[in-house]
């Protein structure tokens, strides 16, 4: 395994869609097609959730992504903003079976739990880090 | 961001105008399609062709358009990729919202209903 691929985002609306598609790009050809897909989807939400929810005491402070890749399987780290209050969305994250079909909003977590293969959260080196791994089906 | 084209009887399709709609812009494209529908046109037809990513948010904004028409119209989707059909799968969304191949199918379709 080599190191991970270091990107940095800054805390704004206007640039998940950019990062996601950087992100997504850059391991086209590491996964399989509904692997990509399962991936893009939890990186948008993930990243949204974070813009848009995350109470940081530094609104300028960046959002740092690590992407690693080995055989059949990608991790993308996302850390949390410098100041930000810890957010463990798996114990927030709705069965997407119980969310009322004409809610407006409230699926992206459970779009997370349901889409990605593992998730982990946790502090690493000081900072929060929330830690999802996509493997190809066999 | 979108762009209208009517057909007859009253139904409007609707070309969005972005290949991705997501948290960044689904509000305003819920918006002027709610402004739409303000001022008239019930009988929507949204364009996916050119869409090609959709995320909870636009899913959210899709939701509000269809509460909005009510029961006064109906609200179609046409031209879902593959990815974007499994997205409205995994939500559940494909129990909601009916959708066709084409624009040209759901004007067909709307049209011939009574």
């Amino acid at each position: 395994m080599t190191g991970p691929q270091i990107f940095r985002m800054t805390n704004r609306l206007d640039d998940v869609d950019a990062m996601v598609v950087e992100l997504t790009t850059a391991i086209d050809d590491k996964l399989a097609m509904d692997t990509r897909f399962r991936f893009e989807i939890c990186l948008s939400e993930a990243l949204t959730n974070l813009v848009k929810h995350a109470k940081t005491s530094d609104a300028d402070a960046p959002i740092e992504l690590h992407l690693t890749t080995e055989n059949d399987t990608v991790i993308i780290d996302l850390f949390d903003p410098v100041g930000a209050q810890p957010f463990d969305l798996r114990t927030k994250a709705p069965d997407l079976d119980q969310v009322d079909l004409l809610a407006e909003s409230g699926r992206g977590l459970g779009l997370i739990v349901q889409c990605a293969d593992s998730v982990d959260y946790g502090p690493v080196n000081g900072k929060n880090r929330l830690s999802l791994t996509f493997t190809n089906a066999a | 961001m979108i762009h209208t084209t009517s057909y007859d009887p009253d139904i409007t399709a609707i070309r969005p105008g972005i290949e991705r709609l997501t948290a960044m812009n689904a509000k305003a494209f819920k918006d002027e399609i709610i402004s739409l529908i303000d001022a008239g046109s019930t009988q929507l037809i949204v364009d996916f062709k050119d869409i090609t990513f959709v995320d909870s948010s636009g899913l959210g904004a899709l939701v509000g358009i269809l509460k909005k028409i009510g029961n006064r119209g109906d609200l179609a989707l046409a031209g879902l990729n593959s990815d974007v059909v499994r997205m409205f799968q995994i939500c559940r969304m494909d129990r909601v919202f009916t959708s066709y191949p084409d624009v040209a199918s759901a004007v067909q379709t709307m049209s011939e209903r009574p």
